[in-house]
C-alpha cells in the first residue's frame, strides 16, 4: 500500500528499498526518507517520479545533505527522465549517491516509435564515461533505436555519482 | 531621418539574411560591419530596433555604442550569440543602456525576429497569440486559490499528452507552468514598501487569490509550439532580477524569490518572453519546440525581455 507524502507516493519494496512514484515538491518532506536506510544504505527507486519543481530540488538537496550528516549512502535507481533532467541542471541534487540505472530517451528511424528506455549504469559504466548511449532495440519494428538527446548532455549527472 | 533598425554585423551573409527579415517591416535597414560604424551611424539616426552581433558587442566598444544608442532614443537591441548562452550571459548583463534585451542564439529563425520587431514597431508587447499560428486553440484559466497550481500542472500534462505530444515535451511544460505560476502567486505580490510579502510563505499553504492576486494562465500549441503564458496583476519582476537569475551557471545559487523558478523555466524551454509593465503586470511566455526531437535541437534557449513604454 503506498503511503502518502503529499503528492509524492513511497513504497516499501523491502527494508532499505523504497519506490518514490509522484510528484517531488513542496509537500514531500524527503529528509525523513532517509531514517529508513538499514546499515547506512539507502536505495532509492525513482521510476515513479514523474515531476520534480524547484521546491522539490531544495528538498532534494536537503535529503542528500542529511544522508551525507548521517553517513547513509544513497543508491538511486530506475531514476526516471524529469529527475535526470534536475540532475544535469543543478549539480548540487547529486549529492554523494550513486546511480545504478536510470531512464533515457530513443527513438526508432524506420516506425518512429519514441520511448523512455532503462539502462544499466553499472553494466554499461564503460559506454557511458565516454558518453556513448547502449545500444536498444525497437519493441514494435526489431529496429535498432537511436539516442534521442545529446549524449554529452543527457549523461553529464553521471560525471560526479 | 526617421526611425529605422540598425543591423550591425561583420559577416555580410548575416548581414543580409538578417536584412531580408526585417525589410518587410517598411523600415528602414541601417546596416554597419562594426560598433566604430555603427556609432558613426547613431549620431545621426534613431532605430527603434538594434541587431547586434554577439562578438561584437561583449568586446569594449560595447558601452560606447550603448550609450550611442540610448541618446539615440533606441529601445531595443538583438544580440545574436554564435553558440550557447551559457558561458555569454554574465557578460550580457552589462548591457543595461537599452530597456529591452533580446538575446538569441544563431541561426535567428525568421518568425521570432519578425515578431519582435512588430512587437518593438507597434507597441503592442502582451499576448502569446503573437508566437502561434492563426487559428490555434487557446486555452485559459485562472488561479482563484494556490492550491489549484498543483491540479493545474498535472490537467497541462494530460492535456498535452492528449493533444500527441511526448512525455517529454508534458514533462518540461510541467516544469515551466509550475514555476511560472509559483513565481507569480508568491513572488509577485508586494505591499507598500515594496516588500514581496509572500514569498517566504510555505508553497503548500492554501491562499485565496482575490482580483489582484489572481494569476491568469493560456496555452496553446500549434505543432511549432508549444507555449504557456502566465500573467500577474503586480508587475514587480524587474530585469536585473531576470538577467541575474539566467546568469546563474548552477541553479541552486538563484537563491529565494523569483531566481530559481526563472532559472528552472528558462533551461526547460526553448524561448523565454518576459513581458513587463512596471507596477502593472508581468507576463511570462514559454515556448517549448515541439518540432524537432531533443537530439535535432540547439541545446541553446534564447530570451527576450520587453518592458512597456510608460505613457
Amino acid at each position: 500500500m503506498p503511503e502518502a507524502h503529499g503528492r509524492m507516493t513511497v513504497v516499501t519494496e523491502r527494508a532499505g528499498v523504497l519506490q518514490i512514484g509522484g510528484a517531488l515538491d513542496e509537500t514531500s518532506g524527503l529528509v525523513e526518507l532517509v531514517g529508513r536506510a538499514v546499515e547506512h544504505e539507502l536505495v532509492l527507486d525513482l521510476g515513479g517520479v514523474t515531476f520534480i519543481n524547484s521546491l522539490g530540488v531544495r528538498d532534494w538537496i536537503r535529503m542528500q545533505a542529511a544522508a551525507t550528516k548521517a553517513g547513509v549512502h544513497l543508491e538511486m535507481r530506475k531514476v526516471s527522465e524529469p529527475v535526470v533532467h534536475q540532475l544535469n541542471m543543478i549539480v548540487a541534487t547529486r549529492g554523494t549517491g550513486s546511480v545504478s540505472s536510470f531512464y533515457a530517451p530513443y527513438a526508432c528511424d524506420a516506425c518512429g516509435r519514441e520511448e523512455s528506455r532503462l539502462i544499466d549504469a553499472v553494466a554499461n559504466a564503460a559506454a557511458l564515461q565516454k558518453m556513448e548511449a547502449p545500444p536498444m532495440v525497437c519493441p514494435e519494428c526489431s529496429q535498432p533505436m537511436a539516442f534521442n538527446d545529446f549524449p554529452e548532455r543527457f549523461f553529464s549527472f553521471l560525471a560526479t555519482s | 531621418m526617421g526611425a529605422s533598425i540598425l543591423i550591425v554585423h561583420p559577416d555580410r551573409k548575416t548581414q543580409r539574411a538578417v536584412q531580408r527579415i526585417l525589410g518587410v517591416t517598411g523600415y528602414r535597414i541601417d546596416i554597419a560591419d562594426d560598433l566604430d560604424q555603427a556609432i558613426r551611424l547613431l549620431a545621426h539616426a534613431q532605430p527603434v530596433l538594434i541587431v547586434v552581433d554577439g562578438a561584437s558587442v561583449l568586446g569594449p566598444q560595447a558601452g560606447p555604442f550603448l550609450a550611442a544608442a540610448k541618446a539615440a532614443g533606441t529601445e531595443a537591441c538583438m544580440t545574436l550569440l554564435g553558440g550557447p548562452l551559457g558561458d555569454q550571459v554574465p557578460k550580457l548583463l552589462g548591457l543595461g543602456a537599452v530597456t529591452n534585451l533580446l538575446v538569441h542564439p544563431m541561426p535567428v529563425l525568421a518568425e521570432e525576429l519578425t515578431i519582435t520587431a512588430h512587437k518593438l514597431i507597434r507597441g503592442d508587447l502582451f499576448g502569446l497569440e503573437k508566437y502561434l499560428l492563426w487559428g490555434t486553440e487557446l486555452h485559459a484559466l485562472t488561479l482563484t486559490r494556490a492550491s489549484q497550481r498543483a491540479d493545474q500542472v498535472a490537467r497541462l500534462a494530460e492535456q498535452v499528452r492528449s493533444l500527441g505530444q511526448s512525455a517529454r515535451v508534458a514533462s518540461m511544460a510541467m516544469l515551466v507552468t509550475d514555476e511560472l505560476l509559483s513565481n507569480a502567486v508568491h513572488n509577485a505580490p508586494v505591499d507598500a514598501a515594496g516588500e514581496h510579502y509572500r514569498k517566504d510563505l510555505p508553497r503548500d499553504r492554501e491562499l485565496e487569490l482575490d482580483a489582484q492576486h489572481q494569476v491568469h494562465m493560456r496555452w496553446g500549441c500549434d505543432a511549432r509550439y508549444l507555449a504557456i503564458e502566465v500573467t500577474d496583476a503586480w508587475g514587480t519582476l524587474d530585469r536585473d532580477t531576470i538577467l541575474g537569475a539566467l546568469a546563474k551557471t548552477d541553479v541552486r545559487d538563484s537563491g529565494g524569490g523569483a531566481g530559481m523558478g526563472v532559472a528552472l523555466a528558462y533551461r526547460s524551454c526553448d524561448h523565454l518572453v518576459f513581458n513587463l509593465a512596471p507596477g502593472q503586470r508581468t507576463q511570462v511566455i514559454a515556448m517549448i519546440d515541439v518540432r524537432y526531437p531533443p537530439a535535432e535541437r540547439v541545446p541553446a534557449s534564447s530570451y527576450n525581455i520587453f518592458v512597456e513604454r510608460t505613457p
